[in-house]
């Protein structure tokens, strides 16, 4: 091994030392993963599209286009840092819903008897690249406006899809005897 | 922790540096080595006392035989150093291995302790342990019978050293998986990971360094090591001072319940937020 890959080992293992300790408080308020945890996070996350006519609005071009035609330049300053603000806001409680649903799809494969580790590989890197793309479109977002953007958060929202779709793949593999004889799936 | 012959020369390492230091001179490094030295011993003593007292010995046999290993090697090699000074340098070698050896005993446990509630991830981890504990064998068994080591005490420095960087892939393994599946730790079991960690993690950047051709006398890593070796055991001493209470575990079946409604449920949840995403922001 060359002294490089060792040091990285390591200061690997330090790091992730250190994050287990800084997590682990975190960890010992929230113990357990309950129905009524998932329900939360369900209702929190099916909140951030109880709107959808409004949400939509934010990234209305017609609203834009009428501003920048009508408008004084105050109005059309004030219009316009009011929907970035508004955008940055929303897409920043969606990745943080869809975050804490990862969260909870780890807390609960470490209780399964099968967890498959090539899944999960897949599902990290299919999240990792949602968050970096995020990141981006954020940046995007808080450079350009929600306007101008609108082409890059097209483009993250076709990743999450991807993203979504690996989930749902992995739930596939959730045997449907497991759930018999169970509490209802309708809440 | 090591012990390097190399070059024709013999570098000795923590926990008797001090006595090259008081044979070969510098007062004071051989007071600071003195002082690491008793300071250490006397933690390890320490923490198999209140091991004894509070219940540990019995939650945590695989750590605490390592603790007590520890314990032995430090005074035997300080009663073979008095009394037979002739055998201290083999009984050095046997010893120093041996502990290195008997340190999986605590990776082992860590294994066993944090993962019992986990039984898919301790399956899983378990296989790869049999399979890291094969390859390590194998490779040091392939080392010492072609003999290609100059003296036997550079070979067990080698095979030491290659058993700590197994360690340190095995540790890192089992910390990424604590990390990325939240696994519950209770405050004891945390206390004995960190200060782990701390210690294999250091020991493996100290190995990579004493290794570095022309490095071997390196004043850094030959302090570093005796440093961290008192502050991991500080941290066990303070982890495991008194038995605090585990987190509590759902039971079996509620863990499984659980977990399939909220699958089944994520699912239909999942596909739903990336209809509506699209929706939302499709022109």
């Amino acid at each position: 091994m060359t002294l490089f890959s060792i040091l990285i080992l390591g200061t690997l293992i330090l790091v992730l030392a250190i994050r287990l300790l800084a997590d682990s408080e975190n960890r010992r308020r929230r113990p357990t993963v309950t129905a009524d945890e998932y329900a939360n996070a369900r209702e929190a996350l099916d909140s951030v599209f109880v709107e959808t006519a409004v949400i939509k609005r934010i990234f209305s071009v017609e609203d834009a286009e009428f501003v920048a035609r009508y408008a004084t330049p105050d109005v059309k300053c004030s219009f316009f840092s009011e929907r970035k603000k508004l955008a940055l806001h929303w897409f920043r409680r969606t990745r943080k819903q869809v975050a804490r649903l990862m969260d909870l799809h780890l807390r609960l494969a470490a209780y399964t008897y099968d967890p498959s580790p090539g899944f999960e590989l897949r599902l990290t890197a299919k999240y990792l690249t949602f968050v970096a793309l995020s990141n981006i479109v954020l940046l995007v977002l808080w450079l350009l406006g929600p306007f101008k953007a609108a082409r890059s958060i097209s483009y993250a929202i076709r990743t999450a899809g991807s993203f979504c779709t690996t989930f749902s793949v992995r739930l596939e593999r959730v045997n449907p005897t497991r759930l018999s004889g169970r509490k209802s799936l309708v809440h | 922790m090591n012990v390097i012959a190399s070059g024709g020369k013999a570098q000795r390492a923590f926990p008797f540096i001090f006595y090259d230091s008081l044979v070969l001179g510098s007062l004071s490094t051989a007071m600071e080595t003195h002082v690491i030295w008793w300071v250490g011993t006397s933690l390890v003593a320490v923490i198999l006392i209140r091991g004894a007292l509070v219940g540990h010995l019995r939650t945590y046999p695989l750590f605490y035989s390592y603790i007590g290993c520890v314990l032995l090697k430090e005074i035997v090699g300080l009663l073979s150093y008095r009394f037979a000074p002739s055998f201290y340098r083999p009984l050095y070698w046997s010893t120093e291995l041996a502990t290195i050896v008997a340190s999986y005993a605590v990776i082992v446990e860590i294994f066993k302790q944090s993962l019992r509630h986990t039984p898919g991830i301790a399956r899983k981890t378990q296989k790869l342990f049999i399979a890291a504990f094969a390859l390590t064998v194998s490779f040091a068994a392939t080392d010492l019978l072609h003999g290609r080591f100059a003296t036997a005490s550079r070979a067990i420095a080698e095979v030491g050293r290659d058993l700590r960087y197994i360690e340190g892939a095995l540790l890192l393994v089992m910390l990424w998986l604590f990390v990325r599946y939240r696994i519950l730790l209770g405050p004891n079991l945390l206390g004995l990971i960190i200060g782990y960690s701390f210690w294999v993690g250091l020991n493996v950047v100290n190995f990579a360094l004493l290794f570095l051709p022309g490095n071997e006398f390196s004043a850094l890593p030959r302090r570093l090591a005796p440093i961290t070796y008192v502050a991991t055991l500080t941290i066990w001493c303070i982890a495991l001072w008194s038995s605090r209470p585990e987190p509590v575990q759902p039971t079996e079946g509620a863990i499984e319940r659980d977990y399939d409604l909220l699958a089944a449920k994520t699912r239909s949840v999942l596909v739903r937020t990336s209809d509506r995403l699209v929706r939302v922001m499709r022109p």
